[in-house]
């Protein structure tokens, strides 16, 4: 171990040496590891006045993730059906938005990194990154503009005079599905692009010489060999859209609450952090366990993602 | 080519409703900045007015979370870059068996939920201050301060693979070079390997200062009591929306076309230049960024329409036609209101002399309440041409059902 940073110091000069070692333990430790320790040591202590933390009172507790699945002690059901219903919907819901977000991408992925060429490609390209700089708070709100009740859509259907009473696009998640779909485009665009370019076009046209048509070849050409691209897009849009929390809370109908609008809850209104915390792990863990279930399915690891 | 034009018809089909959805919603926010009514717009268009501009001036708590914002953004380049250097030049330094691991770890933050790093940033220092005894308005209780150490642990991560991605075309044989004859590790560092990256050190900078600037899910946690753009945005608009909004969407779109064209024009510029195809001779440096370059040839073309649009929005007012607007409304509730008494005079023929299909509902008050209003009523003869906003009655539109329901909308959380 001496050696090996002696080593590493001799490779470097002390100087950067040190910036490195510090700059990386500051960043793993005090801003990832640590603070997440924290919230898990966090999450397992009880809701106490400030007075009495650190008292007799003050161990490790199971009440948290208890609630969760049982609600409140007197809770005659036995079950937390509203958070549990929520956090449920939360995840069917992103994952509707990830399938939804790569069938709307994938032809357009394919089409920028194979078909488009020259100025075109690249003004295409340019296109994508400008949606991306405008804040998620001002998408979410165009999507109110368009899908309110007094929005252009019903406005419109009105005038035309398709409809007498307006459309609740709200309501019915539209609106929501459509807005969380948009603030990902880039993040679901860019990774399939980037596999998706490096393939090789002679493959394709070689299935196509030989009489395979279309939809053959992006099943058993593109999508395989762009499956790491896929995986890495999919796994952002679902982490993203399961963990939003603008979208949700500007385009969210009145019935349908998403699970971080409900860890937002027990932090700004109920004051009880250990609970929110508690929430914000249970959102973590699961996240990773279905992305990591999946790509044990679909057979892709870890470090072929995000490059 | 078998189906080719069938499916270049398609491919053109499925490219303008794809670029339909991309620019629609922004195109639509933008233009509702610029109708005069306050609930943001098109159909019906009331006036060409700019005084949503003039109203975001003029706004106070915007403009303080506008500077606290710039504040976080700086100070997160600051941190971000240098972290996400270190971070990558590490990646470099360690065996390949853990160096797995390693990117695991670093490039985590960027799938964690922004909520997740949000509450953990701040539990962890809030407990942080109680052990190490710090009273309530020191540093680690700034919500400014956490916000820049929690937005820091992720964006670090898009700079470090910024970064990577360059430095994985780095000739280490330079380094080497360098040390043998004689440069201190320092030395080389600074005159061969920063320069290589500086490229990636400028666009890892312009990411991290734009993600700070438009994060919204762990600001909101860690900001405590301070404000910052985004989340003055969000309050404005989860406590009822208007055209303000749209203004400051209009900017910020107008400003961030204008970079992306100018960034892409001058990295075509760059390439241009390494092919050897740039313009030689007298002027060359201004022709060499327009010609082959249509990024810029844009570029300059919207600042143009910004400086021309400017200039026409300050010699113009919507006083004229939102006074002819209310005109007419008044004349239509005249109209209204005549048309009440003629209905409700002759008691017995009422029915039989209203041409049209009446809605039964005829109170007090006309047929304001009525839902038929919403169509625009265009079945009724009396009625003037022009297309007209919901609900005109005594009071404008303030008996618009859609006004009722919209602060009732329940996304005030």
């Amino acid at each position: 171990m001496r050696a090996a940073v002696r080593q590493f110091f001799d490779r470097n000069g002390v100087g950067l040496g040190l910036f490195m070692l510090l700059g990386v333990t500051f960043w793993i430790l005090v801003l990832i590891v640590l603070p997440q320790l924290t919230m898990v040591d966090f999450s397992f202590r009880h809701n106490l006045p400030p007075a009495r933390v650190g008292g007799p009172e003050d161990v490790y507790t199971l009440t948290n993730y208890e609630y969760f699945l049982r609600g409140h002690p007197g809770n005659p059901d036995g079950y937390n059906r509203v958070d549990l219903g929520v956090f449920q919907r939360t995840l069917v819901a992103a994952v509707f938005v990830t399938v939804l977000n790569f069938v709307f991408c994938y032809p357009f992925a394919y089409y920028l990194a194979q078909v488009a060429t020259g100025a075109w490609a690249r003004m295409l390209a340019l296109g994508l990154v400008v949606p991306y700089w405008i804040n998620e708070i001002l998408r979410a709100f165009a999507f109110r503009v368009i899908f309110g009740d007094a929005g252009l859509i019903n406005t419109t259907l009105k005038q035309v005079g398709l409809i007498e009473v307006s459309i609740d696009f709200i309501r019915a998640d539209v609106a929501l599905y459509a807005g969380l779909g948009y603030a990902y485009v880039l993040l679901m665009i860019f990774p399939l692009y980037s596999a998706i370019e490096s393939l090789d076009r002679n493959q394709i046209e070689a299935a196509r010489d030989m009489g395979s048509p279309w939809w053959r070849i992006h099943w058993r050409i593109v999508m395989p060999f762009a499956k790491p691209g896929i995986v890495s897009g999919c796994t952002m849009v679902f982490m993203l859209s399961a963990g939003a929390l603008a979208a949700p809370q500007i385009l969210g109908g009145p019935s349908s609450l998403w699970f971080t609008q409900i860890i937002y809850q027990s932090f700004f209104e109920y004051f009880n952090w250990q609970r929110g915390a508690a929430y914000a792990i249970i959102l973590l863990a699961s996240c990773m366990v279905i992305v990591l279930g999946l790509m044990r399915l679909f057979g892709v690891k870890m470090g072929e993602i995000g490059r | 080519m078998r189906g080719g034009i069938l499916l270049r018809g398609f491919t053109g089909l499925y490219l303008f409703l794809f670029l339909t959805f991309l620019f629609g919603p922004l195109l639509i926010m933008v233009v509702t900045a610029l109708n005069s009514s306050a609930f943001p717009r098109i159909s019906p268009w009331d006036c060409l007015s700019f005084e949503w501009f003039v109203r975001l001036a003029g706004d106070e708590r915007l403009q303080s979370g506008l500077l606290n914002s710039f504040a976080i953004g700086v100070a997160v380049v600051v941190v971000a870059v240098s972290l996400g250097l270190a971070g990558a030049l590490f990646l470099t330094q360690i065996k390949p068996a853990s160096r797995g691991v390693y990117y695991a770890v670093v490039t985590a933050p960027i799938l964690m939920p922004g909520v997740v790093l949000g509450i953990s940033t701040i539990i962890f220092w809030d407990r942080t201050a109680q052990l190490l005894g710090f009273s309530y308005g020191s540093l680690l209780y700034n919500g400014i301060f956490l916000t820049i150490l929690g937005q820091s642990s992720f964006i670090s991560s898009y700079c470090m693979l910024v970064m990577i991605s360059r430095l994985q075309r780095f000739d280490t044989g330079q380094l080497e070079a360098a040390l043998d004859l004689g440069a201190t590790n320092m030395q080389a560092f600074r005159r061969v390997l920063l320069p290589f990256l500086k490229p990636a050190i400028v666009s890892a900078a312009v990411i991290a200062f734009l993600a700070s600037f438009e994060n919204y899910n762990t600001t909101v946690f860690t900001i405590s009591h301070f404000h910052t753009f985004t989340t003055i945005i969000s309050q404005k608009v989860r406590l009822g929306i208007d055209p303000s909004i749209s203004a400051v969407a209009f900017v910020i779109i107008v400003l961030s076309v204008i970079g992306a064209l100018f960034y892409e024009g001058f990295t075509r510029r760059g390439e241009l230049k390494l092919q050897r195809r740039l313009p030689q001779g007298r002027g060359a440096f201004v022709r060499g960024l327009f010609v082959g370059n249509p990024a810029t040839v844009m570029g300059v073309a919207v600042v143009i329409a910004t400086v021309a649009g400017l200039w026409f929005a300050l010699g113009h007012s919507a006083d004229q036609c939102k006074a002819d607007l209310l005109k007419q409304k008044l004349e239509r509730q005249q109209e209204l209101q005549q048309q009440f008494r003629r209905d409700t005079a002759p008691a017995a023929g009422a029915p039989s002399s209203t041409p049209g299909v009446r809605s039964p509902g005829q109170g007090t008050f006309g047929d304001v309440f009525s839902p038929g209003n919403l169509k625009g009523r265009q079945g009724d003869d009396a009625v003037p041409e022009t297309p007209k906003s919901p609900g005109q009655g005594t009071f404008g539109d303030v008996f618009d059902p859609g006004n009722l329901r919209r602060p009732a909308e329940p996304d005030q959380q």
